[in-house]
């Protein structure tokens, strides 16, 4: 084998390990209120810059990526280099456009707005 | 006696619908719930050549949740993970358990314990630990004769 396609097919290898990233499902807690439905995730190791959260329809797409530790020989594995990735299920009556996401200490937060004309109303009872 | 036959053959289906949820069961659930918290936090280990690199995912904790202790040639992480509902909320999911966690790690060389340093940075404990003089590598100078 010549030098020129051992080093094609190294090529192929990195390529092909390139679209094969792994991602995890990050576990969540749902939280809800009369004004809005909150949703924290724990995705440890995500920069915010990579976190990407989308409302499509009545889902929440949720896709962060995790930065690597690529020196080094491991001597022991965690689920490292994997993304995270999830989708949910949104109850309609939600406000779209003022969907806000933040990201602190590894834990990201997505409050979800009821819209208006979904929120408990208190209906006043008058007297004669 | 045709009744006594059905009932009979219900007996079975019962049971066999209980064998199929234990199978299913025993095979959801280790990668599933118990995983999770069992390995809590994620931890892993890079040699460097000069020192090693520990990694450990601890999402949402701060400096003073998490203890580092050397001994020997143990490196235990431990400290707890608290998990609050917020105020006013009802809780629909909630899969991040609250946690009391200790985990050790066997070094397999000495490292220098006064040079240790940590940070926490996005949810991710990063640990540096240089090896001692004496186990780290050296190049051998080979001569011609």
């Amino acid at each position: 084998m010549t030098d020129r396609q051992l080093s094609r097919r190294e090529g192929n290898a990195s390529a092909e390990r390139l679209e094969r990233r792994v991602a995890i499902a990050p576990p969540v807690d749902i939280y809800e209120n009369a004004d809005e439905i909150l949703v924290v995730a724990d995705m440890p190791g995500a920069h915010f810059d990579s976190v990407n959260v989308r409302l499509e329809k009545e889902q929440l797409f949720l896709h962060a990526r995790c930065y690597e530790q690529t020196e080094g020989e491991t001597l022991l594995a965690g689920a490292r280099n994997a993304d995270y990735e999830r989708t949910f299920l949104v109850p309609r009556g939600i406000d779209a456009e003022k969907i806000a996401a933040s990201l602190r200490d590894g834990v990201l937060e997505i409050h979800l707005p009821k819209s208006q004309s979904v929120k408990p109303r208190r209906i006043e009872v008058r007297g004669n | 006696m045709l009744g006594y036959l059905s009932d009979f053959e219900k007996t079975f289906a019962a049971m066999d619908d209980f064998r199929r949820r234990m199978e299913r069961f025993v095979e959801s659930e280790p990668e599933t719930a118990f995983a999770v918290r069992s390995a809590w936090p994620r931890v892993s280990m890079y040699d460097m050549g000069a020192s090693f690199l520990l990694q450990a995912d601890v999402p949402g904790l701060r400096e003073k949740d998490v203890q580092l202790q050397l001994t020997q040639d143990v490196l235990t992480l431990s400290g707890e993970r608290k998990v609050e509902v917020p105020q006013g909320y009802s809780v629909h999911r909630q899969e991040r358990a609250p946690v009391r966690f200790s985990r050790s790690v066997a070094l397999p060389v000495k490292v220098n314990g006064d040079q240790i340093s940590a940070t926490l940075k996005d949810g991710v404990l990063t640990v540096t630990l240089p090896k001692s003089p004496e186990s780290q590598p050296r190049q051998i100078v080979v001569k011609g004769g």
